[in-house]
């Protein structure tokens, strides 16, 4: 009597440990749901009072106290374009045209979210960093920073191993990329070299 | 047998709910922290500040390690809100001549409110924010919060110019998030409501 009421306890417990096992890996496992751009994926509903429960969950933890999409769009990556997952050992080339926006800016951030130590203070390319060629592109390099490179303002320097994610803004987006936002021609994130 | 059968029945019920309710719990535990961190913030600071109900935290570098993502871009200052203690009055110089905006967050994490320097007329900003109980309907100015509980993230946009850092700096420092003392009429006490 005593054994079978160990099993139905452990049976209940177990139940509770599965839901919460079950809910903790659907938000950090599975990919948030999006418009993809390249190797970029907006998420439309960040914010919004229209977002499913999982959407609303999946933000708090990786994004909270982001903007609706009426003021600001948020681009995503951890992939490359080649669909590798970004780390932040490697050395990667970002390009492109400037996002139609008021103000962009492209951030890098760690695997926990935060952004990454350096003595330079770099952590993002925008706007008014950007340096265009006479195409009128920009392009920027992520990665372990050299030190004949500090000077650089089109580097954002890594630090350490694991994961990389990449977040593109676009605050007050023009209308065309509101209304279609898998439209942007998307700034285009390519390895160089070998990675370790 | 048949009563095992209906104890593993239950417990893959009771599984589904925890997963179902630990997803819809954990936006409003994490925001129930930052509301609740907020506010300790506005109190502890010294001096004028911690009458504002404004908190001004430091510029962004990897050294925040509080909320995920922030953007090294932007100079921030947040108020937490309980809309149970009457409206909140938000006042602020408008004047910065760069991107800024005003965002209103529900307890739920849901942004349901924003303004900027495009949207926003005059001189200044001069809000009141309801709460979802309030026996009267939002007059022009003022907005309705679907949660008693709230945050308030002030952004705006900086570089690497001390001028410009300069004067949004007080910007953020004229930012007023503040609430009118309860009515103390007797009758009015007497009133339920």
């Amino acid at each position: 009597m005593r054994r079978h009421r160990l099993i139905i306890a452990s049976l209940y417990i177990g139940a509770i440990f599965l839901g919460l096992g079950s809910a903790w890996l659907w938000l950090t496992r599975v990919g948030i749901a999006g418009v993809d751009a390249g190797a970029w994926r907006v998420n439309l509903l960040a914010g919004s009072q229209s977002a499913d429960a999982y959407t609303r969950a999946r933000i708090a933890l990786g994004a909270v106290l982001a903007l609706d999409r009426s003021e600001t769009l948020y681009y995503t990556t951890q992939r490359d374009d080649r669909g590798e997952p970004l780390r932040a050992e490697c050395l990667y080339k970002i390009e492109g045209a400037p996002p139609p926006a008021r103000w962009w800016s492209i951030t890098a951030y760690g695997q926990d979210h935060f952004l990454f130590p350096n003595a330079e203070r770099r952590y993002s390319v925008g706007t008014e960093s950007a340096q265009l060629d006479s195409d009128g592109q920009f392009s920027l390099m992520i990665g372990p920073l050299p030190a004949n490179q500090r000077d650089n303002r089109s580097w954002i320097p890594t630090v350490g191993t694991g994961g990389l994610r990449l977040t593109l803004r676009l605050y007050n987006p023009d209308p065309t990329v509101q209304q279609s936002p898998g439209a942007l021609a998307a700034p285009s994130i390519t390895l160089i070299g070998d990675c370790p | 047998m048949n009563r095992l059968r209906i104890h593993i029945s239950a417990a893959a019920l009771l599984a589904i709910a925890v997963h179902v309710l630990s997803v819809w719990a954990l936006p409003r535990l994490i925001m129930d922290r930052i509301i609740t961190l907020g506010g300790g913030d506005a109190q502890a600071q010294s001096g004028p500040q911690a009458s504002t109900g404004v908190y001004l935290p430091p510029p962004t570098d990897h050294t925040q390690r509080r909320i995920v993502m922030p953007s090294p871009d932007l100079l921030y200052a947040t108020c937490a809100f309980d809309l149970r203690e009457g409206p909140l009055h938000i006042r602020m110089d408008a004047s910065y001549p760069r991107y800024w905006s005003i965002a209103l967050y529900a307890s739920t994490t849901d942004n349901f409110f924003v303004v900027n320097d495009r949207k926003n007329l005059g001189e200044s900003v001069d809000l009141t924010l309801i709460g979802p109980r309030s026996t009267k309907s939002a007059a022009p100015g003022e907005i309705l919060s679907p949660t008693e509980r709230g945050f308030l993230l002030l952004r705006l946009l900086v570089n690497d110019d001390p001028a410009v850092r300069a004067v949004a700096e007080a910007t953020r420092r004229s930012l007023r998030c503040e609430q009118p003392a309860p009515d103390r009429d007797p009758a009015r006490a007497a009133t339920p409501h």
